[in-house]
C-alpha cells in the first residue's frame, strides 16, 4: 500500500494519464453496450416486450415475423398441444400511416384483446378495448404517436382508410426500428384489407401462446415444433434472440466490443510493464536491502485495481453525462449492472494482462544493485 | 589459511570491539562467475575477520573482486566456496528466502551507484522495507521515530520530506548511510561510497561513516579504489585479482 500509493502520488500525471485512458474506453464500452442494447429494443422491443411466453412460427419464415403466416388448421393443433393453456393469433405489418400530418412507415401488431401478444410495458393511458384503438411505443410519441392522435393507413386502390386512436404507451416495443402499433385483431384484419382489397382471408404472422401454469416454455415450445408440421415454436426470448436482424447487429457490435475489451488490458498491462522496466533499479535496490518479493507483487496489482477503479469511476461519469444527452434520441440509461460487470470483466483481464509486469517483478535478482544495472532481462 | 588473514593485523585502533565476537567471518571463500573456459575466479580463497566496531577498509584495482567480495558478505551472492559468518551468522547456506530476511534485519548495504527509491521522500527511504515486511502499529511507530531520529543525526531533518533528485550528492549519500544503519546491523557494507562525489565532498562522507559507525559500534568494510580514503579505516586489506592480502594499518597515506 505505502509504495504503491506513494509512486502514485508522486507520478500523478503519468497514472492519472492511464486512468483517463481506462476512463475513455470503458465508457465507449459502456456505452457500445448501451447502444446495442438500445438497437436491439428498437428492432425486436415489440417481441420482448408483448405477453405471449412462447410465439409459434411458420417452419419456412426462418424466425422472421414478415416471412411467416400460420395457417387454420396449425392453429387448431397448436391450441391442442399439451402446455397450451391460450393460443391466439397475431399479426404483424408494414404500412404507411398518416401520422402527426405526415405519411411515414409504421408497423401494426394486431392480437386478441385480453390474450397473449399484449404490450407489457404500458406506462401511459390504457391497452386498447374496442376495435380502432391502439397502443404505441412511447418513443415515437413526439411524431404523431401521442395518447389522443389518430393514426390512418393510407390505403392502395380499392381499399378503405383505416384509422386508429392511440389510447395508450408502452415502453420499447418497436419491430424493426418504425414506429409501432398494437391493436386488436380485427384492426390488424382492417388494415391488411386497406392495402389488399381483394384479400379474402387474414391469415395470423405466429400464434401466440400462454402456457398452462407451471409449464416450461422451452419444452412446450419444442413439443408444439414436433406436433405441428410446418411450424416453428419459440420462447419470447429465443424469438428475440435469434430474431434475424439481431443476430447481426449482435454480431457486429460484439466484434467492436471484443476489441475495445481486449484493448483496455493490453494498454494497462504494457503501462504497467514499461513502468516496471523504467523502475527496475529502485525494485532491484529494494529486494536488495531485504523486500521480499511479495510485497513488491502486491504493491503492483494494487496500482493495477486502483487505476482501473479510477478509470471505471470516470466512464461511469461520463457514461451518465451521455445518458443525460439521451445518447441520440436511442434512449441509454445508466444501469449499475452493466456498469460493474463490464468493471470486473475489464479488472480481472487488466490483472491478467498485468502479470508480465509481476513476472518482471519476480525474476528481479537483487545482486543487479551491486552492478547499477538494476535492469536484466 | 589463518595466519594469512589479515585480522590477524595487530593494526586495530579506536573502535570498540564488542564482545559478541567478529562482526564478519570469511573462511576460504571463492567466487567462480561462469563454467568451463568462460570461468572467471573473481574471489580466490578469501579469508576475512572484521570484529565488531572495526572499520575495513578494501582497497583494490577495478575489477580486483572487491564488489563480489562484499555482496558474499552482504547475503546478496552465494560464495562457490567457503564460510560466511555475519554477526555469528552463518549464512553460507541460506536459501533466498533466508537471505532476504538476513539483509533485511542483519546488515547495511550502500550501494555504488542506485541507493534511494526515486519516488519515496528521503524519510521514506529509510522506512519504505520496514512498511514492505509489514510493519504494524507499535513497530510501526517505533520506525517512524527511529527514521526521524537517524535523519537528526545525518543533519538531514530538514530534508525528510524530499525526494532524492531534491538533495545534493552529498546529502543523498547521507540518506542512503541513515538507510543502511537503519535496522541497526552489526556491519555496514560500503561499496565506493565516495566515488561520486568531488573530493571534499568525499571526505565529509567518509568523516560521516567513520564517526557513525564510532558511535554505534557498528563494524564496517569499505570498498575503495583510493588511497586517500584509507586513513579513515582502522585497517586496509588489499585486493588483487581475487587475492586478499595485508595493507598498512590506517590507511596508505601515512
Ligand atoms: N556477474 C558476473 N559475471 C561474470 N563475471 C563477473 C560478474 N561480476 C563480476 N565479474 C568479474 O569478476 C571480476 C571482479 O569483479 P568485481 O567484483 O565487480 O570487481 P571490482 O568491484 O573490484 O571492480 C571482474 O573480472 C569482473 O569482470
Ligand atoms: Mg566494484
Amino acid at each position: 500500500m505505502f509504495l504503491a500509493l506513494s509512486e502514485m502520488r508522486r507520478a500523478k500525471v503519468r497514472f492519472g494519464l492511464l486512468a483517463g485512458a481506462v476512463g475513455l474506453l470503458v465508457f465507449l464500452i459502456l456505452f457500445q453496450q448501451a447502444l446495442l442494447t438500445g438497437l436491439v429494443n428498437q428492432f425486436i422491443g415489440a417481441l420482448k416486450n408483448q405477453s405471449a411466453d412462447v410465439l409459434v412460427y411458420n417452419a419456412q419464415a426462418r424466425k422472421n415475423l414478415e416471412g411467416s403466416i400460420v395457417l387454420p388448421d396449425q392453429a387448431t393443433a397448436i391450441a391442442a398441444v399439451e402446455g397450451v393453456a391460450v393460443a391466439a393469433p397475431l399479426g404483424e405489418g408494414t404500412f404507411t400511416v398518416l401520422a402527426g400530418d405526415e405519411e411515414q412507415d409504421a408497423v401494426i401488431f394486431g392480437y386478441e384483446l385480453g390474450g397473449p401478444g399484449a404490450p407489457t410495458t404500458l406506462i401511459e393511458g390504457r391497452l386498447p378495448e374496442a376495435d380502432g384503438e391502439a397502443v404505441a411505443s412511447s418513443r415515437n410519441a413526439a411524431d404523431g404517436f401521442d395518447i389522443g392522435d389518430t393514426v390512418t393507413v393510407v390505403p392502395n386502390p380499392g381499399g378503405t382508410a383505416t384509422t386508429f386512436t392511440v389510447v395508450g404507451l408502452a415502453e420499447e416495443i418497436n419491430y424493426s426500428v418504425a414506429p409501432t402499433l398494437f391493436t386488436d385483431f380485427a384492426g390488424y384484419e382492417t388494415a391488411r384489407r386497406a392495402v389488399n382489397p381483394d384479400a379474402t382471408q387474414v391469415l395470423p404472422s405466429v400464434i401466440a401462446v400462454r402456457v398452462v401454469d407451471g409449464a416450461d416454455p422451452t419444452v412446450v415450445a419444442d413439443a408444439i415444433t414436433a406436433a405441428v408440421d410446418g411450424t416453428e415454436g419459440l420462447t419470447r426470448q429465443q424469438a428475440v434472440d435469434e430474431s434475424p436482424g439481431v443476430a447481426s447487429v449482435r454480431q457486429s457490435f460484439s466484434v467492436i466490443l471484443l476489441l475495445f475489451y481486449l484493448v483496455v488490458p493490453l494498454v494497462t498491462g504494457l503501462f504497467f510493464l514499461i513502468v516496471t522496466f523504467q523502475k527496475a533499479g529502485a525494485l532491484t535496490l529494494l529486494r536488495a536491502i531485504g523486500s521480499p518479493a511479495g510485497p513488491l507483487v502486491r504493491s503492483l496489482l494494487i496500482q493495477v485495481v486502483a487505476v482501473v477503479l479510477s478509470g471505471a469511476v470516470l466512464a461511469t461519469g461520463l457514461f451518465w453525462l451521455a445518458s443525460l444527452g439521451g445518447g441520440g434520441g436511442l434512449g441509454i440509461t445508466v444501469e449499475p449492472m452493466p456498469v460493474l460487470a463490464t468493471t470486473l470483466v475489464v479488472l480481472v483481464l487488466a490483472l491478467l494482462t498485468s502479470l508480465a509486469a509481476v513476472r518482471r517483478v519476480l525474476r528481479i535478482d537483487p545482486i543487479a544493485a551491486t552492478t547499477g544495472a538494476g535492469v536484466q532481462v | 589459511m589463518s595466519s594469512s588473514n589479515p585480522s590477524d593485523s595487530s593494526a586495530h585502533s579506536g573502535a570498540a570491539v564488542l564482545a559478541t565476537g567478529p562482526a564478519l567471518r570469511l573462511d576460504g571463500v571463492r567466487k567462480v562467475y561462469g563454467t568451463g573456459e568462460n570461468a572467471i575466479v573473481a574471489v580466490d580463497h578469501a579469508s576475512l575477520t572484521v570484529d565488531g566496531g572495526e572499520i575495513v577498509a578494501l582497497l583494490g584495482p577495478s575489477g580486483s573482486g572487491k564488489t563480489t567480495l562484499l555482496s558474499i558478505a552482504g547475503g546478496l551472492l552465494a560464495a562457490t566456496e567457503g564460510t560466511v559468518v555475519v554477526g555469528g551468522e552463518d549464512i553460507s547456506g541460506h536459501s533466498p528466502r533466508e537471505l532476504t530476511e538476513f539483509r533485511r534485519s542483519k546488515v547495511g548495504f550502500v550501494f555504488q551507484s542506485v541507493n534511494l527509491v526515486p519516488f519515496l521522500t528521503a524519510e521514506e527511504n529509510l522506512l519504505v522495507v520496514s512498511e514492505l515486511a509489514g510493519a504494524r502499529g507499535t513497530v510501526r511507530k517505533q520506525a517512524r521515530a527511529r527514521a526521524k531520529e537517524l535523519l537528526a543525526e545525518l543533519g538531514l531533518s530538514h530534508r525528510a520530506g524530499n525526494l532524492p533528485a531534491q538533495l545534493s550528492g552529498g546529502e543523498r549519500q547521507r540518506v542512503a548511510i541513515g538507510r543502511a544503519l537503519f535496522n541497526s546491523p552489526a556491519l555496514v557494507l560500503f561499496d565506493e561510497p565516495t566515488s561520486a562525489l568531488d573530493t571534499k565532498i568525499g571526505e565529509q562522507v567518509m568523516e560521516l561513516i567513520q564517526s557513525e559507525m564510532r558511535s554505534r559500534g557498528t563494524a564496517a568494510v569499505i570498498v575503495t579504489h583510493d588511497t586517500r580514503m584509507t586513513h579513515y579505516a582502522d585497517r586496509t586489506v588489499r585486493i588483487v585479482d581475487g587475492v586478499l592480502g595485508l595493507g598498512d594499518a590506517a590507511g596508505d597515506d601515512h
